[in-house]
């Protein structure tokens, strides 16, 4: 007997299949984000998905809820507007590293400094993948890019820093992780307060290629051999995932 | 009915609130901080003071999709930077009132001396096209009715309307009577009631389709159509006719008060509602020989005219913020002389 596949329920299954890549990490969070939300009985009315503009950006049309496509790097405050103005809305935000830390880092730093009720799923590929590859806020270090042919040569923006250091809940999983990154969703949901989730994220097209991977796969297994859980700290290491409330 | 010695920024604050104003997201600028400061005050408006004029924009258009009458108010420097999120808000049809209250430009300019350049921005000012309807009244009370115009247009057209003003009127102090205009009640449903997906990717029964051109072409159309109706009931603007005179003058805002003292040399005529254009200009226009417009920038709202009229425009610009009768009268009497 196979088992029903409840969750779908949180999706809009006449646009399925999603228009990504084959081998992208989004379809991954997206199933995160509805199985989080089933296991809270979350009701479609009364919830609201925000995303910004990317790849990542386009995850808040395939929701069966309302839904907000926002200007690039604009989730966070339309995010904080719908919570403030109808406190009873769940309020979700998925959007991509460039969104959030790039042209929306401003935001970021002033929607955790306020607390406002809202969790923030950041799909962290470390790349402009919608604009064909470029350098992200969030490649590492002497990474090859379309636009760092010979490395990157800047530090990474350190996310956690940014929202442990306004006391608010941050949580780091990869989409190898599965189950955990299912567990830090469940609990950013949970949070009273800003919480937010990087879950890093694999886009061969556009990243993994110029890097060597010759597959998604290749990709995830990275995540599995480069990351620890460690759910008791907090402060974690760059080759950590966990929780930090 | 009361009486009140009110400012115009203030009078704004006020109106907003009887015209059902719930939200307000904005950040400082001189010389619009006045409706902040007002609003803080009020206890049954929510208030954010944002990072920036982005963020108070993008705030005022989640809040709205929620359900709530929103506002935010701003001069030049942040109404250049809310200009995305404009063209944001046609595409998504939120209702949404800016308030611009005028300074010099471009750049900081003159942050305390009024002026009138943001005329075009309001039009064009964000990518593609889009059409928005735009206020600017000249006197606190009329700042005052027009808060509710705007409003409402914003609930009938579900569309951002600007609400035009400048550093004279914004700091003027006049006393007015408080009416209580009527006003239009919300009829989009707000977020978590349905399915709905807003998009600013070009859109059909609101699933993005970025890839047929009759799509996009409808929609525009729809947009268009839209605005024009709505702004069929506020053909607002202000003539007043002179049998003795050739020549037409147009002015608007600040600047249109200090015109009123030439009404036995000339005819006035006043916009109220700057776009769409009062098609009734084309009807005034052709009882003059001439048509002047005085504005306080560099040829704005006068190639706009000419681009309607299809004749020939003469334009006074009074620059930099200062309004000057001799300078004015100086300026005219050249037209009038013919040179």
């Amino acid at each position: 007997m196979t088992k029903e596949l409840t969750y779908l329920k949180y999706l809009k299954q006449d646009r399925l299949p999603h228009q990504w890549c084959p081998g992208c990490g989004n379809g991954i969070v997206l199933k995160l984000a509805c199985l989080a939300m089933e296991k809270l009985n979350f009701p479609k009315k009364g919830t609201v998905m925000v995303s910004g503009i990317g790849c990542s950006g386009r995850s808040a049309g395939f929701f069966d809820l309302d839904s907000v496509h926002t200007a690039h790097g604009r989730a966070l405050p339309v995010a904080e507007g719908i919570k403030l103005a109808n406190e009873e809305l769940n309020v979700m935000v998925i959007s991509g590293d460039g969104d959030l830390f790039g042209i929306g880092g401003n935001h970021l730093l002033h929607a955790s400094r306020r607390n406002t009720d809202i969790t923030v799923i950041c799909i962290s590929n470390a790349i402009y993948g919608m604009t064909g590859g470029q350098c992200s806020p969030t490649t590492e270090i002497s990474s090859k890019t379309l636009t760092t042919p010979r490395g990157n040569v800047d530090t990474p923006v350190n996310v956690q820093a940014l929202i442990t250091g306004h006391n608010c809940f941050y949580a780091r999983s990869t989409t190898f992780h599965f189950n955990h990154a299912m567990k830090c969703i469940f609990e950013a949901l949970q949070h009273k307060g800003f919480s937010f989730v990087e879950i890093k994220s694999q886009c061969i097209t556009n990243d993994g290629r110029r890097r060597g991977f010759k597959n998604s796969y290749e990709m995830l297994m990275s995540y599995k051999e480069n990351y620890k859980i460690n759910n008791n700290t907090n402060a974690l290491e760059h080759n950590e995932i966990g929780i930090i409330k | 009915m009361t009486k009140r010695l009110l400012q115009g920024n203030q009078a704004i604050a006020l109106a907003a609130v009887k015209a059902g104003l719930n939200f307000f997201a904005g950040y400082p600028i001189t010389p619009a901080s006045e409706i902040l400061h007002e609003l803080v005050n009020q206890e049954t408006i929510k208030v954010l003071q944002m990072e920036d004029e982005i963020a108070s924009i993008n705030a005022i258009l989640g809040a709205s999709l929620a359900g709530a009458k929103s506002m935010t108010a701003t001069s030049g420097p942040g109404f250049s930077l809310m200009q995305e999120s404009i063209g944001h808000a046609h595409m998504m049809e939120v209702p949404l009132v800016i308030v611009n209250v005028q300074r010099v430009g471009p750049s900081t300019g003159m942050p305390t001396f009024p002026a009138q350049g943001d005329i075009l921005q309001c039009k064009y000012g964000s990518h593609g096209d889009y059409f928005p309807i735009v206020f600017y009244p000249n006197s606190v009370a009329e700042l005052y009715e027009f808060t509710f115009n705007a409003f409402n247009a914003a609930e009938e057209s579900l569309s951002p309307v600007i609400l035009l003003s400048d550093g004279y009127v914004g700091h003027l102090y006049e006393t007015i009577e408080e009416v209580d205009y009527p006003i239009s009640e919300r009829t989009l449903a707000p977020l978590g009631t349905s399915n709905r997906h807003f998009t600013g990717l070009t859109h059909e029964d609101s699933m993005p389709v970025t890839s047929d051109p009759e799509v996009h072409r409808k929609l525009i159309k729809h947009l268009e159509a839209k605005q024009k109706k709505v702004s069929r009931k506020y053909n607002n603007y202000e003539y007043i006719e002179n049998k003795s005179s050739d020549i037409l003058l147009i002015t608007y805002g600040a600047l249109s008060r200090a015109a009123y003292d030439l009404k036995e040399d000339f005819a006035i005529y006043r916009p109220v509602r700057m776009f769409p254009i009062v098609e009734k200009i084309k009807e005034i226009a052709k009882k003059y020989k001439e048509i002047v417009v005085m504005e306080m920038n560099a040829g704005q709202y006068a190639n706009e005219v000419e681009r309607l009229l299809h004749r020939e425009v003469k334009l006074i610009s009074i620059m930099g913020g200062k309004i000057d009768l001799n300078e004015i009268w100086t300026k005219l009497r050249r037209i009038k002389k013919g040179k």
